[in-house]
């Protein structure tokens, strides 16, 4: 630190070191002046975006306000941590889960099952307050999951916009989805 | 030369009444993740240290023989959880390599945009934990560090936008990526990009001239050329040792021939060589994700359907290695397929298991206020190197 | 006699509780310059009962003590570290005539005990029976002793200037012109003061003491409770003094515009100012290495601040020859 190179080497070291010194504190003297980034949870909520991988929920068909759910386990295959466990039931006209537990605790949000849901049942919610004080609570069960969907807002992204979106465009099958359900292919910003 | 130098080191044993054998555990606040040292010190300097590691091994590689390819995806993203797109990459890469698919340009250029964005924060993160270690989490390291996690959430807001996630994405699938870009977000990346070359002037002028930091960094650390090509360290540390060697440059991968970029290439090998070449790797992360957003093309973004079920993607006989420059250095990927849904073999190679390879070389000889400098520019993620 | 136990009984609380705000000032004035806020919701919106719980909360703590610990000299060091760092304030006139003990020697009193802290720390360090807090009693005692040195000779410049050690008579001598605004010897002084406290105190850069991110707060790491409260309470309480005096030596005291008796409230404000001109150093530096601060030390503040102290000398020896 003291100059090995002589005098004027030692006052050139010494002004780089005070000139070092004022460029730092003046940094961070600048951000004293700048607003604060902190958003005050939980007085606040951020928002969201509209992909937020959030709580899992099943959800009802929105013509029929039927379950969705057709139990075809397809989810249940998929998921890597395999927390999910499905019991079919047949039914005349179509198929139902007779159960349908979801592990929360141990799920990764990783929107496999939700991406692989043929009729757009599983769908993941804009939240993701999930702390319990008992982890029992997080096994969620059917009624829970069913709750869940009506209580959050849901996620833009269901199964079936997922694969739309994923795979090589067919003009002629968005046409007639859109035409069917009559809305835009994602919402507008 | 090599091998009687890693004999020395190694001193297990208490070795007399001047040396100390103190633990660096892996309960420490910087040992980047659950590493341990066993330093032996003489007074301040130290003389020797035996790294254990394994601490968070959590069998990615059975994991990979027991989930499908449209599965392990989003778990490859924990083995570097600190840069998760570049390790997912490397799979995805491996995969498409052995079943020869073809993946669309727009999938490319996401791919590229991706990686650029991660690549910034986890420069974001080094840096700021860097500080942190040399400077107290009560000091000037704590401002550093909430300056860097600051920007760096601007760039995790960008990748929750794209998937939802903000931390470990699953973004991409064999044949291209999964998301595709919301309207809006490549103004919100440019603006991101354009905010966090401003700040990077700040950071760079609080530290870059500061005698203090300079006189941590500069001559700590050093590794020698032969010693960076002799153990097999990648990435920023062998571009702060001499040699130019970077993965997007020497085999191109996912389009990335058609970005005009810069390897920055040191030669003092310290410290302070490596903080420059990540200062430099910033910016140009930034020039490449402009360029990518003003030319990436319309298109699909998958060469496959979209995932429909568990074994969607069978892949044929045959065996595929790919390399991604990632973050922290070369990560690789190794896959043997027997024609199933499933690997027969999944091996990583870890860019920091390799790159920790060299403390022995290097540790030895300083203080050990250095080796919590020497580790930081190091710049390990234990996911990798544990897998 | 009774009025002077009274008189010190009164400093001692206002002092124990002006150290705890002091805490809250250094956090929020961080959380600032980090872009962040600090303590919000004791007391909102500023935080204000967060001292409070803060002391609470240790009070409430378990008290663990290492079975293999040297238990005399472990529980005795915080102790003997509290006290000399609340001695000192028995020596600093809050105003002409208010203070404990406005000493003779009071500038001497001062330096030499708030040098005794460095026992207590050491005591922790052996004390606690861990690798880790011996090697930071080691550095800290390095540390601590190169830096008293110049801290004492920049401290006695202005004594020399003034001619006295009662720290009344140096702050009377700066009616016409603070010491540190003297041309070339105040403002040089006052930097080598600011430095050496940073150094006598810990703070960054020079807190290789406790870096957390090597040995995980060094000395104090096998303390909790009550005891880490006191040691602590030691240390900005040292912080604390170390600011009012340089307030008294070099920014004028308690003398302001103003009547008089607003005397105390000039000296508060100035020793806050020195107080956040540390805090901002310590919030804006990464801290340098053990052979570099005692370089630092060594070669550079110890020869520097000799000349000044010769330099001030030899001011005093001319004006004192060309007053008559």
């Amino acid at each position: 630190m003291a100059g090995n190179g002589g005098a004027p080497a030692f006052w050139r070291e010494t002004g780089q070191l005070i000139g070092a010194i004022g460029r730092a504190m003046g940094v961070t003297l600048r951000n004293l002046f700048r607003k604060p980034v902190t958003v005050h949870y939980p007085d606040v909520q951020r928002q969201y975006p509209d992909r937020f991988r959030g709580i899992l929920a099943l959800a009802y068909d929105k013509e029929t306000g039927e379950e969705a759910c057709i139990g075809c386990r397809l989810c249940e295959y998929v998921c890597p941590p395999q927390v999910i466990k499905v019991e079919m039931l047949k039914g005349q006209k179509r198929n139902y889960a007779k159960t349908f537990t979801l592990e929360l605790y141990a799920c990764e949000f990783c929107e496999l099952c939700v991406q692989v849901c043929p009729t757009d049942a599983i769908i993941m919610m804009k939240s993701f307050d999930l702390a319990t004080a008992d982890r029992r609570e997080l096994l969620l069960d059917k009624d829970r999951l069913h709750a869940l969907g009506l209580t959050f807002e849901p996620s833009w992204a269901t199964g079936n916009r997922l694969r739309d979106m994923q795979a090589p465009p067919r003009p002629a099958r968005a046409e007639a989805r859109g035409e069917a359900k009559g809305e835009a292919k994602e919402p507008a910003e | 030369m090599a091998a009687t130098q890693t004999q020395q080191v190694v001193e297990i044993g208490y070795g007399g009444n001047e040396r100390l054998m103190m633990n660096m555990g892996p309960q420490h606040p910087s040992s980047h993740g659950v590493f341990r040292m066993i330093l032996t010190l003489e007074g301040e300097t130290v003389v020797g240290v035996d790294a254990v590691i394994g601490y968070l091994h959590r069998c990615h590689e059975k994991l990979g023989e027991s989930l499908t390819y449209v599965q392990y995806p989003s778990i490859a993203s924990k083995t570097d959880y600190v840069a998760a797109m570049t390790a997912e990459l490397a799979y995805v890469s491996a995969v498409e390599k052995i079943a020869k698919v073809e993946v669309p340009r727009r999938a490319q250029y996401l791919r590229v945009i991706v990686a650029e964005l991660q690549r910034i924060a986890s420069h974001c993160l080094w840096l700021g934990t860097w500080c942190l270690d040399m400077g107290g989490a009560l000091g000037g390291g704590a401002t550093v560090f909430l300056y860097c996690i600051r920007e760096r959430e601007m760039v995790l807001d960008r990748f929750e936008e794209l998937t939802g996630a903000r931390l470990l994405y699953g973004f991409h699938q064999t044949g291209g990526t999964r998301y595709d870009v919301p309207p809006g977000w490549d103004k919100k990346v440019r603006e991101t990009v354009d905010f966090i070359e401003r700040r990077l002037d700040e950071y760079e002028s609080m530290l870059e001239g500061n005698t203090f930091f300079r006189v941590r960094t500069q001559g700590v650390g050093v590794i020698s050329r032969e010693v960076a090509e002799t153990v097999g360290v990648s990435g920023p540390l062998i571009r702060g040792s001499g040699v130019g060697y970077d993965v997007r440059r020497a085999e191109p991968y996912s389009s990335y021939g058609d970005f005009d970029f810069v390897v920055p290439v040191e030669t003092a090998g310290d410290c302070y060589a490596r903080y420059r070449v990540r200062m430099v790797e910033f910016r140009q992360s930034i020039r490449i994700i402009r360029q990518a957003l003003d030319g990436l093309p319309e298109g699909p973004i998958s060469s496959r359907p979209g995932v429909k079920s568990v074994a969607q993607v069978r892949v044929p006989k045959g065996e595929g290695y790919t390399r991604i420059e990632g973050a922290r250095g070369e990560i690789g990927c190794y896959i043997v397929s027997d024609g199933g849904p499933k690997p027969y073999r999944l091996k990583w190679r870890g860019a920091s298991f390799s790159n920790l390879a060299v403390l022995p070389y290097i540790v030895p000889g300083h203080k050990v206020a250095d080796v919590v400098a020497i580790m930081g520019s190091v710049d390990p993620v234990f996911g990798e190197v544990d897998r | 006699m009774a009025w002077h136990a009274i008189e010190a009984f009164i400093v001692l609380n206002v002092l124990l509780g002006l150290v705890a705000y002091v805490t809250l000032l250094e956090r929020k004035f961080a959380a600032r310059m980090q872009s962040r806020i600090g303590p919000y919701y004791v007391g909102r919106p500023h935080g204000w009962l967060q001292p409070i719980a803060d002391a609470l909360k240790l009070m409430m703590k378990e008290d663990i003590v290492p079975a293999t610990s040297d238990r005399a000299v472990y529980n005795l060091a915080p102790i003997v570290f509290l006290v000399p760092c609340l001695l000192i304030f028995a020596t600093l006139p809050f105003a002409p005539t208010l203070g404990v003990a406005d000493l003779n020697i009071g500038v001497l009193f001062f330096l030499a005990v708030s040098s005794l802290e460095i026992v207590g720390l050491f005591m922790g360090g052996w004390g606690s029976n861990n690798k880790y807090a011996l090697l930071s009693a080691m550095r800290a005692v390095n540390q601590i002793i190169s830096y008293d040195l110049p801290f004492i000779f920049a401290a006695l410049v202005p004594v020399v200037l003034a001619g006295s050690m009662q720290m009344s008579s140096i702050v009377a001598a700066q009616q016409g012109l603070w010491f540190v605004a003297y041309p070339l010897i105040g403002q040089l002084a006052f930097l080598a003061f600011v430095v050496a406290t940073l150094a006598a105190e810990n703070r960054v850069p020079f807190d290789i003491l406790e870096a957390e991110s090597e040995l995980v707060a060094g000395f104090r790491v096998e303390y909790s409770g009550m005891k880490f409260a006191l040691i602590q309470l030691g240390e900005y309480a040292h912080m604390l003094g170390t600011s009012f005096l340089g307030a008294l030596l070099f920014l004028g005291g308690w003398l302001g515009p103003g009547p008089a008796a607003l005397g105390p409230l000039w000296l508060l404000l100035k020793a806050m100012v020195i107080f956040l001109l540390v805090t901002w150093v310590r919030w804006s530096f990464v801290r340098i290495r053990v052979d570099h601060i005692l370089a630092i030390s060594w070669k550079l503040l110890m020869p520097a601040t000799l000349v000044l102290l010769l330099a001030a000398g030899f001011v005093v020896a001319t004006r004192g020859a060309g007053g008559g």
